[in-house]
């Protein structure tokens, strides 16, 4: 009874009614939602649907770096971050490869993103470039020359600023996803990102082989010594296997589990949530409006 | 309202990201405004109030990356998932093993806040702000200067950590009712709000447990002939569970600098302890208690001034730097205020801080880490020791 009187209930549910009254149920909140409305269809009408594109990986080599028993515990006592195994890694940062990008503009990725599709290479060999101010500026001030056209290395920016590529903690699998405006583009990229970073993660395997495989040779031909000569021997002879191993059609660092798909519907914007924190936006300017024209000598 | 696909979009510095978080400010700004309007706040907590109110939205995507505090979207992440499937995030849920994750229970306990949405990575700093303003409203009653209060809620990594969306706000908000309510005699209160940092933050629950022990067991807080009898009794206990404490301080020890490791390659954290960390556990490794105490005075300097100005490494150090010794400055101000040194429950609330700072030397391995958990521990002594010198305090002991 006593903390009932110390709040004052009574006055104070009056002071609240008068609050609602004077600044919440007014005509003016009525125009706010209005305007509300207004502006949460132009954000809506002019906002572009995305959608999320997805695939799952499985690594294809499954041996993985066992974390330490101190690091484990650390690892559970701070929440921290320990696995990351060797087939992710090579996968990961083959995709953000320059010579990955290279790959895939040579086969006319770029004309698709910059240009209009057109695979001739002259023609997305010289697809125009616009330059922001600033980028004309810290040119013009450092002294560098900025392309005239798109290259390589902008699509090895597009693939690493929209290609998200997550593993979960002590898992194989591996998801890359990326949030696009058109889905069919979005799929048939990443699957070439994906096969392509698989390719090159081969090739350069090759290269690696094929290097071994010359220096050997020239060993094997100075080589006097019949147990030397026959280790040379099995070292061609392993990587000539390794050769015949990678080339074929056989995924090398990962596994699709999961082709790339879309979200059925869009995931962004969400229209409902648009519109109602735009009217609860303005519905509070009114309000303040209010507030502040009733109170001023109080607030100042 | 919740966006479902958040861990796939979090509209990050867009139109809609501003529109929806301006609604969530509006929302605890209608509040601030209506607890105005029923005389509970002056004037000046209401300006201030709406600025704070508003610091979220300069602090995400605006002042620093939101990746800088990458945790934010964990905890975001859960409390949309939890809203939208009833489920923690997969990532989150392979980590609960008996007990609940404390991303989980913060996100849980943040998301009850009556928000209009939930649709971003900043929209738990709001939730976050709601728990302090509530509490900045339970803590002022006590005082006759609210104008006084206010400035102890102005602290600049008050403001900076309730403005993201992470778990030390709740953990500081918690600390404080269970502090306040313990220095009360109001046991159950304190009790149901030390609970839930066991799992929130094992260390502080740690701390406060003991400080929970020292009164109710001990009534150290009442003369210094009892709380000498407390430190011995703490200082025998420590020697017979030596080797379990060692344990447990070597763990922790390994486990900061581990996730603070650079490696030769330029790999970092627990990727790089793993390859080039084989020493790092032996020259680590605490060799008894007096080694541990020791250590930990050394240290203890470095932890309360840190970030130092060659450590300086983003905008906010130097604030924080300022900001550490004005704390030391507060704290000691208030401890010669009225003589409230002499006092035997300051006397017991500064020995639980020091032994909590001390603890956390042991474990200073990286700034940035320990910059926050300083003050998530700092900050509810320092205002319980300004609740001891308020004179509320002082009448409701003499009516006793």
């Amino acid at each position: 009874m006593s903390i009932l009187k110390k709040i004052n209930l009574k006055e104070k549910i009056s002071i609240a009614k008068e609050f609602f009254l004077e600044l919440v149920f007014v005509k003016r909140s009525l125009y706010a939602i209005g305007a509300s409305l207004l502006l949460s269809f132009y954000i809506i009408q002019t906002s572009t649907p995305l959608f999320s594109v997805t695939s799952t990986l499985r690594e294809a080599d499954t041996a993985t770096s066992s974390p330490s028993m101190a690091s484990g515990v650390a690892t559970a006592l701070l929440g921290g971050s320990s696995n990351s195994s060797g087939s992710t890694d090579t996968f990961h940062s083959n995709m953000d490869s320059y010579l990955l990008a290279q790959t895939m503009w040579s086969k006319g990725w770029g004309s698709k993103i910059y240009g209009n599709g057109d695979l001739n290479e002259e023609y997305f060999n010289t697809i125009p470039k616009r330059h922001s101010l600033s980028d004309r500026l810290g040119a013009f001030i450092l002294g560098y020359e900025l392309h005239d056209y798109f290259s390589a290395y902008d699509l090895q920016g597009y693939i690493k600023g929209t290609m998200g590529l997550t593993q979960r903690q002590g898992q194989t699998n591996i998801t890359i996803s990326t949030m696009t405006t058109n889905k069919d583009f979005a799929m048939e990229f990443m699957n070439a990102v994906i096969l392509e970073t698989d390719q090159y993660s081969k090739q350069r395997l090759i290269v690696k082989s094929n290097e071994i495989i010359a220096a050997t040779y020239s060993q094997l031909a100075v080589s006097k010594n019949s147990s030397i000569s026959s280790a040379l021997a099995n070292t061609i002879n392993s990587e000539y296997f390794k050769i015949a191993n990678l080339k074929n059609d056989l995924p090398h660092l990962l596994y699709i589990i999961d082709p790339p798909h879309s979200s059925e519907y869009p995931v962004a914007p969400k229209a409902s949530a648009i519109f109602l924190s735009s009217a609860i936006l303005f519905l509070f300017a009114s309000i303040l409006f209010s507030f502040i024209q009733k109170n001023k000598e109080d607030l100042w | 309202m919740v966006n479902e696909y958040f861990t796939l979009h979090s509209y990050g510095g867009t139109l809609e990201y501003y529109i929806f978080e301006l609604a969530n400010f509006s929302a605890l700004a209608f509040l601030a405004l209506l607890v105005y309007k029923l005389n509970y706040i002056n004037s000046n907590s209401l300006i201030a109030w709406l600025a704070i109110f508003f610091t979220p939205l300069v602090i995400n995507y605006f002042v620093i990356s939101p990746g800088m505090f990458g945790d934010q979207f964990e905890y975001a992440g859960e409390v949309m998932s939890l809203k939208a499937t009833g489920t923690s995030l997969e990532t989150i849920a392979l980590f609960q093993y008996a007990q609940t994750n404390p991303i989980t229970l913060t996100a849980k306990i943040l998301g009850v806040t009556p928000l209009p949405n939930f649709m971003t990575v900043t929209s738990l700093a709001f939730a976050n702000k709601f728990f302090l303003f509530v509490t900045f409203l339970w803590f002022k009653r006590f005082f006759s200067n609210e104008n006084e209060v206010l400035l102890y809620f102005l602290i600049p990594s008050l403001i900076l950590y309730s403005s993201m969306s992470l778990r030390d706000t709740l953990i500081i908000v918690l600390s404080i009712l269970c502090i306040i309510n313990l220095i009360r005699d109001r046991y159950v209160f304190a009790v149901v709000f030390l609970t839930p940092l066991f799992i929130l933050k094992l260390q502080m629950f740690s701390f406060l447990l003991l400080y929970l022990v020292a009164r109710v067991l001990f009534r150290a807080h009442i003369h210094s002939y009892l709380f000498l009898l407390f430190i011995f009794v703490v200082m025998i206990g420590g020697l017979i569970m030596e080797e379990q404490l060692l344990e447990v301080l070597n763990l922790y020890r390994l486990a900061f600098a581990a996730e603070d490791f650079v490696g030769l390659d330029g790999s970092v954290s627990y990727k790089a302890y793993n390859i080039y960390g084989a020493g790092l556990a032996e020259s680590l490794e605490l060799s008894s208690l007096a080694d541990a105490i020791f250590k930990a005075i050394l240290n203890l300097p470095n932890f309360f001034i840190m970030p130092l100005p060659w450590n300086w490494t983003n905008i906010f150090y130097p604030v924080q730097a300022f900001e550490s010794w004005l704390l030391i400055y507060l704290y000691v101000r208030l401890g010669m205020k009225q003589n409230l040194y002499k006092n035997p429950e300051f006397i017991l609330l500064t020995f639980i801080l020091m032994v909590g700072s001390s603890i956390y030397a042991l474990f200073l391995f990286n700034e940035g880490t320990f910059v926050r958990y300083r003050f998530t521990l700092y900050y509810p002594f320092l205002l319980a020791a300004f609740y001891l010198s308020s004179k509320s305090h002082k009448s409701a002991k003499k009516d006793q």
